[in-house]
């Protein structure tokens, strides 16, 4: 069992950010390809003053119609988003792993914060699931893909939560944690999760043609 | 400071006179009172302390040569396994907040046994199966 | 909830189409307009759409059918483009009726849906790209396909001869030299300051706006001129048909025909699909970042000649009105404050739709929809109850309308809601109540 966990939090951990950062980069150099070749009619709008304008807005809670509209859906993705990182940079297991596996170390949550914010998590994945299945409007239009994704981003706080509070063998969940964190950083690139990479830029585009072209507001 | 420079003083006395008898009667380096890794020097603490019964974890591990976790500092700085240094604190060479260039406290703590237990496949390496609740 | 199977409707355009479709040819089709024309916006957002379902309730079909999801603007793009592209074009020629009724006649391509998406997703290109394939499919419906192949043949959208569009021009101007003897309607007179452009239907069947806007710009000591050869029309259904090839030929010839004429700049008159075609979409097939000849839009032209005192109102429009923004002027070119600022100096009272400006419903004629003719007029009648509920909530009489498809929709609505209002153009109102100086 400790050769599994040696073997998940070692190497596979190195293939897995490898997947990650190379799937990442390719993903985005060969969409800014396409771009290029097929889409030069909107590329040329493109507007860092409008781009930066919309992300700003879009980053304000109820700051758009679209937030405005269904605020337990606004209030689960902001939470969801920044606890999301707010645990994967700063949680103080996390810390500690890399500062005894590289000695990098920087600040992090208290045990306490850190697992309260692991719960909002588990939350706002629980708010996503019941939206899914009891409105008819999300229900209609969510495939296997859109439950993979969030089954993708649920596991490793699910794992992590009954890791920390020792639920269930601690080597055992902690290895399930790490593989299934694993699997989420290394499929980012390739599932619906990849709107980590892309909606920055569908965000900017939406908001250059707002700005410069039909020049109102896209919130 | 006063108080920890006279206990020093005295563990250090206690080395040497133990040094003395170590081939003659071994269980005089026991330390059948230590069960816990010591934490003091981190204050508050975020997680449980954790358990560590020294004799009943060297019997188990097979480890009769000390020098394998009391490892010494080279004049570099660096970690030195010809030179034992029982008998001096961890902290001593490890503050938990470093300032020139030290492995802080925590990191030596975790690396000296996480490390190992990898290593040898055995023994405890998650946050839980250590700092039990 | 419903689905589209439930509520297909006849249409010989869509039935002829489809009956002679075969598998082979969707995918071939889908493959080739997918891999050949689209590129990586349709791509990132068919992948990077969460389905949150954020968009539904900015969509007036949705919110008219009591929140039907069927309706939403992402089950529209899921049940159409999206699923194209999932199955790579491996679907049954009825599937793809049931997409080409969601494409041309269940979406506006208002982008009001643009104001809910957190990601940025386009659903009106997405729309307009489902529309590509169906055009390329011969699955159109009847009477848009007529109307843009009246554009493929007389470069104008109501197959108007070239001789009788000047016969109505010149019949505008004799009627209007009763009102006003001196005024003239010339024709391709060179170097002029204005060309003024109108869109097909104005000579066919509302030939009065000619006669307003040719009033005006008498009184106004304007120096115009209209073309009498091809490309006076600015209007463009080829856009909506997913014809893009014909959009680029009808917005070429139209800006040719004003550069051979070297005028300064093209006004025209009060439509929105129009302006789309050159600001967004046609000026971009043809390669132009911005527009060879500028183009005005008469509330940006009525707001120059109201401020600079060209044009004197001595007393304003009686009684209150009510706004209604053509999404393809205001949430399409931000022209929402000029057109309040020429409504506040024609009209003594407004009254607000709400949501109004960028927010506003659609009229849910634009985009084609009103184009598809008598058999979807009920679409657009149950589809747009939010509007009717939205025009019934001012309590007002009169809609100041810079738009003919909002002008068509608001019409066809409040005749079916009825709701006993009338929907005005800016040009109609300035002529009624405009100073007229005598023997001028």
């Amino acid at each position: 069992m400790i050769e599994i966990y040696t073997f998940v939090s070692g190497p596979l951990a190195w293939i897995a950010w490898s997947v990650f950062v190379f799937g990442s980069i390719y993903r985005l150099v060969s969409m800014y390809n396409l771009a290029k070749a097929k889409d030069g009619s909107s590329l040329a709008y493109m507007s860092l003053p409008y781009s930066l304008r919309s992300i700003f807005h879009w980053l304000v809670p109820f700051g758009t119609l679209g937030w405005k509209s269904d605020p337990l859906m606004t209030i689960a993705t902001f939470a969801f988003h920044i606890c999301f990182f707010l645990v994967a940079i700063f949680l103080g297991a996390h810390v500690v792993f890399w500062d005894t596996a590289f000695g990098i170390s920087w600040w992090s949550l208290s045990d306490t914060t850190g697992d309260i914010i692991s719960f909002v998590v588990i939350g706002a994945c629980v708010v996503f699931a019941v939206r899914r299945l009891a409105l008819p409007h999300v229900r209609n239009v969510t495939r296997a893909k859109d439950w993979f994704a969030l089954l993708l981003v649920a596991m490793p706080f699910v794992t992590g939560v009954l890791a920390y509070h020792q639920i269930g063998p601690s080597l055992l969940m902690t290895i399930l944690h790490i593989l299934s964190g694993e699997l989420l950083i290394a499929l980012i690139p390739f599932t619906r999760l990849s709107h980590a990479l892309f909606a920055v830029f569908t965000r900017s585009y939406m908001g250059s043609e707002f700005g410069g072209v039909r020049r109102v507001r896209d919130w | 400071m006063q108080k920890t420079h006279i206990r020093q003083t005295l563990a250090f006395i206690a080395v040497v006179a133990a040094l003395l008898v170590v081939y003659l009667a071994p269980a005089a380096l026991s330390q059948d009172d230590m069960t816990m890794v010591p934490a003091d020097a981190f204050g508050v603490l975020q997680r449980p302390q954790v358990a560590f019964e020294h004799d009943a974890h060297n019997e188990k591990a097979m480890l009769d040569d000390c020098v394998v976790c009391h490892h010494g500092r080279t004049d570099d700085g660096l970690m030195d396994m010809e030179y034992s240094s029982e008998g001096e604190t961890c902290e001593s060479c490890h503050p938990v907040n470093p300032e020139n260039g030290e492995t802080p406290l925590m990191r030596a703590y975790h690396r000296q046994c996480i490390t190992c237990h990898t290593d040898e496949a055995m023994g405890p390496v998650t946050c839980g199966e250590c700092h039990r609740k | 909830m419903s689905q589209i199977a439930d509520r297909l409707i006849d249409d010989p355009g869509l039935a002829a189409g489809v009956a002679s479709l075969t598998p082979e040819r969707i995918e071939e089709v889908v493959t080739r307009v997918l891999k050949g024309e689209a590129g990586a916006k349709l791509k990132a957002y068919q992948e990077t759409c969460m389905r949150c379902g954020l968009c539904a309730q900015a969509c007036h079909y949705y919110v008219s059918h009591d929140s039907d999801p069927s309706y939403s603007p992402v089950s529209k793009t899921t049940e159409t483009i999206y699923e194209l592209i999932n199955k790579k074009g491996r679907v049954e020629p009825s599937r793809i009726y049931e997409m080409a009724q969601i494409a041309y006649t269940e979406c506006n391509l208002c982008k009001r849906c643009a104001h809910y998406c957190p990601i940025g997703i386009d659903t009106g290109y997405a729309m307009s790209m489902m529309r590509r394939i169906c055009y390329q499919l011969d699955v159109v419906p009847q009477y848009i396909r007529d109307t843009s192949h009246s554009h493929a043949a007389t470069m104008n959208q109501m197959w108007v001869k070239d001789d009788e569009w000047i016969d109505s021009l010149q019949w505008q101007e004799d009627e209007a030299r009763d009102e006003f003897p001196n005024l003239r309607i010339p024709l391709d007179k060179e170097g002029a300051e204005i060309y003024y452009s109108v869109i097909g239907p104005e000579p066919k069947f509302r030939t009065q706006l000619i006669y307003q806007a040719a009033a005006i710009m008498h009184v106004a000591g304007v120096d115009f001129t209209m073309p009498s050869t091809p490309g006076w029309d600015n209007s463009d259904m080829s856009m909506f048909v997913g014809d893009f090839e014909n959009m680029g030929r009808l917005k070429r010839s139209h800006f040719e025909s004003a550069q051979k004429l070297r005028v300064k700049k093209i006004v025209m008159g009060e439509c929105g699909h129009a302006f789309r075609s050159i600001y967004d979409m046609g000026n971009r097939w043809l390669g132009y970042a911005d527009m060879p000849v500028p183009v005005v839009h008469a509330v940006e032209f009525f707001w120059e000649l109201l401020t600079e005192g060209r044009i004197k109102i001595p007393k304003k429009l009686e009684g209150p009105v009510t706004i209604q923004d053509p999404c393809n002027i205001i949430r399409g070119r931000g022209l929402m404050d000029k057109l309040r600022e020429v409504t506040s100096m024609l009209c003594e009272e407004t009254v607000e739709m709400v949501p109004n400006r960028e927010h506003n419903y659609c009229c849910c004629a634009g985009g084609g929809v009103i184009n598809c003719g008598p058999p979807f007029k009920n679409v657009r009648m149950t589809g747009n109850k939010a509007k009717a509920d939205q025009l019934a909530a001012t309590g007002v009489h009169t809609i100041v309308c810079p738009c003919h498809n909002c002008h068509g929709g608001l019409d066809d609505i409040i005749g079916y809601y009825e709701l006993g209002m009338h929907p005005r153009f800016l040009g109609d109102i300035i002529y009624e109540i405009m100073e007229k100086p005598e023997g001028m």
